[in-house]
């Protein structure tokens, strides 16, 4: 949806996921105010100018951004028409979505929508008239494509979430409004007091919601979930098993795999991200000592770990693994008639056998993570970040004006700005929306 | 032609407008057209009728009161009538801000509508012609107004006609299981004009509305009702009406109880309203007894308001027992009501469904796409409230002047007025129910209050030259007042023991503080920091004053509301071809495409506020629209 409004917007303008160089756009009248706060450089910006500069700001960390260029073009001599900002960081996709998070957390500066910076090219006349199809299909294409999106499972939840808190949060206004409208009649009205419990509510599921965005990204980019073990214990033949392809290279020695490989699987609907790592052990060289440091790290940003135990080897659990979940194999049962107890699956890489329990252990830890979202839930792009951020902002002072006591005029404006700011993802809550409640609820009119 | 003041005792063949009712819009049509020095005759069916409330004895209210303080800035006639007319004035929502503050009156009815007609008498370049006005005379495209024809035989010819014909057009009355033709109770209806306009292609619907019975004052034990007065100290609603001292005339509240209730259920069965005799729908605001006691059955007991209808009345309006019941059950169930247990009626209540235009055929100047020339205003657009047909009346009785001189059309933004909201609601929307005015229809509500009307519109209507130099001149000063006091209130420093000693609240501030920020603080008004200030500002006058300290206390509210009247996009305002063809618009959304297709809006602004049409769409039109806009320059 493209907001009717013209206010300062950013986006990330390289496509997403390549690495190198890449350019965040910052368009609007705030543009320039907003990247002097986040850029010194020994010289001032100039429009038409890459200046080259560090970023610094107590939200950014510490040194990761050091080094950028900004490019300033005044309005209407960009390509917007607008004031317009482009600042060239290196670095992959991790520092884009960072440095994109941090400037939405700037006054005033929201996210684009799909399609809105090419819209304001054309409405400043920087794209020729001629185009003008070609940019109406790109808004329709885009448009389209969230409509699909929100027929997939998790974005229907999150609107049936929105819906639900929306629906509250009308509840609440239309309480306000039938004592400014109908304040004349016998009604009796809960005071803004009452308000307070409901829309902290509000403020708490949001509040929770948000604190699924990292994880939603993650689900977004895929869950990772290293093998790991001790040398030999069968990590890459699994690897290799899960994937139906000989990628791992599979020896009888112990120390095989140094370095990590990875590539994506895709269980219960979701994307996983498998890695087969080096056996962690007392590393005999230099390689294997790196390879075995590199399976500490993968267990450190792992969402969940496939630990493989073997009758002949014996593992020794980091301390890295203690706080991961993770699901516990023991491989090889062709080898031995006794098997340990309390593991999650018993397997055999060579002969296949107990690879569906694995897969069965797998796929129930995997739907266990992603329904650990609100209500099932998770927050997994910046715009709809952006807009709870601002609402639960918003949440925060219409509480807080009615702990002032302020007039119920006052609240409902606080309330109703926060109702547009959903709206955004539900679309707008109009007047009538509101009279009709108090309408069916109310008995009005003399 | 009109330059001689006195008025020809036959009217001439021509008009430049030509105004059809004489009811709230009428007249405010018929007002300004004349005064805009446009040559104009009123046409109604009874010249005493003029101004006649038909309905409830009372002008404002929450919302309809801000109409009329913007009709009064813009130099309407409907605050003035009111001042002098009122017998009892007061403010309403007091306990809540400024800005839903909303005044109200009770009017003497044959007051109000004699000083409405003596206005009319004596306003230069108006006459007045009684006759029924039966159809509309149209070019022979019809793309174009020519005049109008009466019962009586007359036609006349003129540049612009005003439709305000009320619940007249085809006029049903239901009173139980009888009813019959009429415009008013005792008025004949209006037959003919809905027919020539459905021939000239326009869309029509019927729409309901009612009134309750009117009551014989003797006939009421007083006793057993609580009295209402109206304020110690009253507020006009005109700017200009001076020494104001009107009287304070009683009403009396009393309660239906389940009792009432049960004879009404026993009588459902004659009610046209449920037996589907009425096809009009009515206002759920505005419900009639029988509608309240079904609908929300729980309730044991309803407020019912007795009201004068003017002074020394021996007729009383019953408030909240809107009916079409039949009579016998309107009154049996009236004598159960404490007070009126041997009440009798001077007439019964009654339901009247009446042929409207659904208004989206309007602009925004109330000019019909359809036809040039041709205005409606009032109820004939499905509006409810003398007000809200007041404020319809005078815009189009601007804009038929200005379009006759080919001037720049006069629409107020929905962040400017009331009024603006009104009819942008009006043209936008599809809505099947009387529309009435509410403060949550104001997305700018904090913007538009009642007490900063003329701040808003006064320079506007001495521009359109509706209002004179005096007013004019008064509020400018008041305006420069108001900013003089408000830097004064944001630049004086108060030392923290002094406020700590005079303003208690829960937390003593610390250091010194300026006068605005001691206002901001919950529960400090501008009476509690009189000792702070100078003569100067206690001087002021304490509307004005108030005025000023509710900028200042709000003054964040207010800056945000102005921000998000900036944000709105410049396209708003941009406008659309007529002749577009939207259905063929793939890119759009079928739904909006039909929307718009039907409701054929002349600005973007306008698309963007009917339902249905998203964002996405709104920016797509934007695109193509700019497309068939240079290739038509080319
Ligand atoms: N009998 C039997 N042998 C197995 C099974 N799974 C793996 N092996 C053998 O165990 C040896 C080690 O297997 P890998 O998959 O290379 O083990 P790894 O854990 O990746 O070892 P490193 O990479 O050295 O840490 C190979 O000879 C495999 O053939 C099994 O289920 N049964
Ligand atoms: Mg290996």
């Amino acid at each position: 949806m493209l907001p009717f409004v013209e206010d300062t917007i950013v986006a990330i303008s390289t496509p997403p996921g390549i690495g190198g160089l890449a350019v965040v756009r910052i368009s609007g009248p705030l543009a320039l105010e907003t990247i002097n706060q986040y850029f010194t450089s020994t010289q001032k910006l100039k429009p038409r100018y890459a200046t080259f500069g560090k970023l610094k700001h107590a939200t950014l960390g510490e040194g990761e951004f050091d080094d950028c260029v900004v490019t300033y073009f005044k309005g209407p001599r960009s390509v917007t028409g607008e004031d317009l900002v482009e600042v060239s960081i290196h670095g992959g996709a991790y520092l884009q979505q960072k440095l994109l998070e941090v400037l939405l957390r700037a006054p005033g500066i929201r996210a684009a929508s799909a399609g809105e910076f090419t819209f304001r090219s054309f409405l400043s006349g920087r794209i020729d008239l001629s185009r003008a199809e070609a940019v109406a299909d790109l808004i329709h294409a885009k448009d389209e494509a969230a409509h699909k999106n929100a027929r997939n499972q998790l974005f229907g939840n999150l609107r049936l979430l929105v819906d639900s808190m929306s629906e509250k949060l009308i509840h609440s206004l239309t309480i306000l409004e039938a004592e400014l409208d109908f304040s004349d009649q016998e009604i009796e009205f809960s005071p803004p007091q009452a308000l307070i419990d409901p829309l902290s509510e509000i403020h708490e599921t949001t509040k929770a919601l948000l604190e699924t965005y990292f994880y939603g990204r993650r689900l977004e980019d895929g869950i990772r979930i290293p093998l790991v073990g001790a040398p030999n214990s069968g990590k890459s033949s699994l690897f290799n098993l899960l994937l139906g392809e000989e990628r791992a290279i599979v020896t009888a020695q112990a120390g095989t795999t140094r370095d990590t490989i990875e590539k994506t699987i895709v269980i219960a609907g979701h994307s996983i991200v498998l890695v087969d790592t080096a056996g962690l052990r007392d590393a005999q060289g230099e390689a294997e000592l790196s390879g075995v440091d590199r399976s500490l790290d993968e267990i450190d940003s792992a969402d969940l770990v496939i630990l493989v135990h073997a009758p002949d080897t014996e593992t020794s659990i980091p301390e890295e693994l203690i706080h991961t979940p993770q699901v516990v194999v023991f491989n090889k049962i062709d080898l031995v008639s006794e098997r340990p107890e309390n593991m999650d699956a018993y397997l055999s890489c060579t002969t296949g056998q107990g690879l569906e329990s694995l897969k069965t252990a797998l796929y129930a830890q995997v739907v266990n993570m992603v329904n650990m979202g609100v209500g099932g839930v998770v927050l997994n792009s910046e715009r709809h970040r952006d807009v709870f951020i601002r609402f639960k902002d918003q949440v925060t002072a219409s509480i807080e004006s009615i702990q002032n006591e302020l007039g119920p005029e006052y609240i409902a404006s606080d309330m109703r700005l926060a109702l547009d700011i959903l709206g955004e993802i539900t679309g707008k809550t109009t007047p009538d929306d509101i009279l009709n409640q108090i309408f069916s609820g109310f008995c009005v009119g003399k | 032609m009109s330059e001689d003041q006195t008025k020809s005792p036959t009217p001439q063949a021509f008009y430049d407008v030509i105004v059809v009712g004489g009811g709230h819009a009428g007249i405010e049509a018929a007002l300004a057209a004349s005064r805009l020095g446009k040559d104009t005759l009123l046409i109604t069916m009874e010249t005493a009728a003029l101004g006649r409330a038909s309905c409830n004895p009372a002008i404002g209210g929450l919302a309809k009161g801000h109409l009329v303080r913007e009709i009064d800035a813009l130099g309407g006639e409907m605050a003035k009538a009111t001042d002098h007319t009122g017998i009892q004035f007061k403010m309403l929502n007091r306990s809540k801000g400024r800005a839903v503050w909303s005044p109200r009156a009770q009017i003497d009815k044959k007051a109000y509508s004699a000083y409405m007609v003596d206005v009319c008498n004596g306003q230069a370049g108006l006459d007045i012609f009684e006759d029924e006005a039966t159809a509309v005379i149209a070019n022979e495209s019809g793309s174009e107004i020519t005049g109008v024809q009466t019962r009586g035989g007359s036609s006349f010819r003129c540049q612009a006609l005003i439709l305000t014909n009320g619940t007249f057009l085809n006029g049903l009355i239901h009173i139980g299981n009888k009813s019959f033709s009429a415009g008013r109770i005792d008025e004949s209806a209006s037959v003919g004009i809905t027919e020539s306009l459905v021939d000239l292609g326009f869309d029509t619907g019927r729409l309901k509305t009612g009134t309750p019975p009117r009551i014989k004052r003797d006939s009421i034990d007083f006793s057993k009702t609580t009295i209402q007065a109206g304020d110690k100290n009253p507020e006009p609603f005109s700017f200009s009406t001076q020494d104001f001292d009107p009287p304070n005339e009683y009403c009396y509240i009393t309660n239906t109880n389940e009792k009432t209730h049960a004879i009404i259920n026993g009588g459902l069965e004659f009610s046209p309203l449920f037996t589907g005799v009425i096809q009009g729908v009515g206002p759920r605001y505005c419900p009639s007894i029988e509608d309240k006691v079904v609908r929300f059955a729980e309730k044991t007991s309803h407020q019912l308001f007795l009201e004068p209808e003017w002074t020394n009345t021996d007729q009383i309006y019953v408030n909240g027992f809107s009916s079409s019941l039949p009579e016998e059950v309107q009154l049996n169930s009236l004598r159960t009501v404490p007070g009126l247990e041997n009440v009798e009626f001077i007439r019964p209540g009654y339901a009247i469904e009446y042929d409207f235009f659904p208004p989206s055929q309007l602009k925004a100047t109330m000019e019909t796409k359809r036809v040039k020339g041709l205005f409606f205003a009032g109820q004939i657009n499905g509006t409810s409230g003398y007000e809200e047909a007041a404020a319809q009346g005078l815009i189009a009785g601007i804009n038929a002047s200005l379009s006759i001189d080919g001037s720049d059309a006069f629409v107020l933004k929905r962040s400017e007025a009331y009024i603006g909201v009104l009819i942008d609601d009006l043209i936008t929307k599809d809505t099947d129910e009387p529309y009435r005015m509410f403060t949550s229809r104001a997305e700018h509500r904090l913007l538009l209050r009642y007490d900063n009307a003329h701040f808003r519109l006064a320079e506007k209507g001495y521009r359109l030259g509706l209002t004179t130099q005096a007013l004019h001149d008064d509020v400018e000063n008041q305006k420069a007042l108001a900013k003089k006091t408000e830097a004064f209130f944001s630049s004086t420093y108060i030392k923290s023991d002094i406020i700590n000693a005079l303003v208690e609240t829960q937390t003593t501030v610390k250091e010194s503080q300026t006068l605005a920020n001691i206002l901001k603080r919950p529960g400090v008004s501008v009476e509690d920091i009189q000792t702070l200030l100078p003569d100067w500002v206690n001087d002021l006058s304490p509307t004005l004053l108030t005025l000023i300290a509710t900028n200042t206390k709000y003054s964040g509210y207010i800056e945000r509301e102005h921000l998000q009247v900036e944000r709105l996009s410049k396209h708003q305002q941009m406008s659309i071809p007529n002749a577009v063809d939207y259905l063929s618009m793939q890119a759009i959304s079928f739904e909006a495409r039909q929307k718009l297709d039907k409701i054929r809006p002349e600005t973007i602004g306008q698309a963007s506020r009917i339902s249905g049409v998203t964002p996405a769409d709104v920016s797509l039109l934007i695109i193509l629209i700019k497309k068939i806009v240079s290739r038509e320059t080319r």
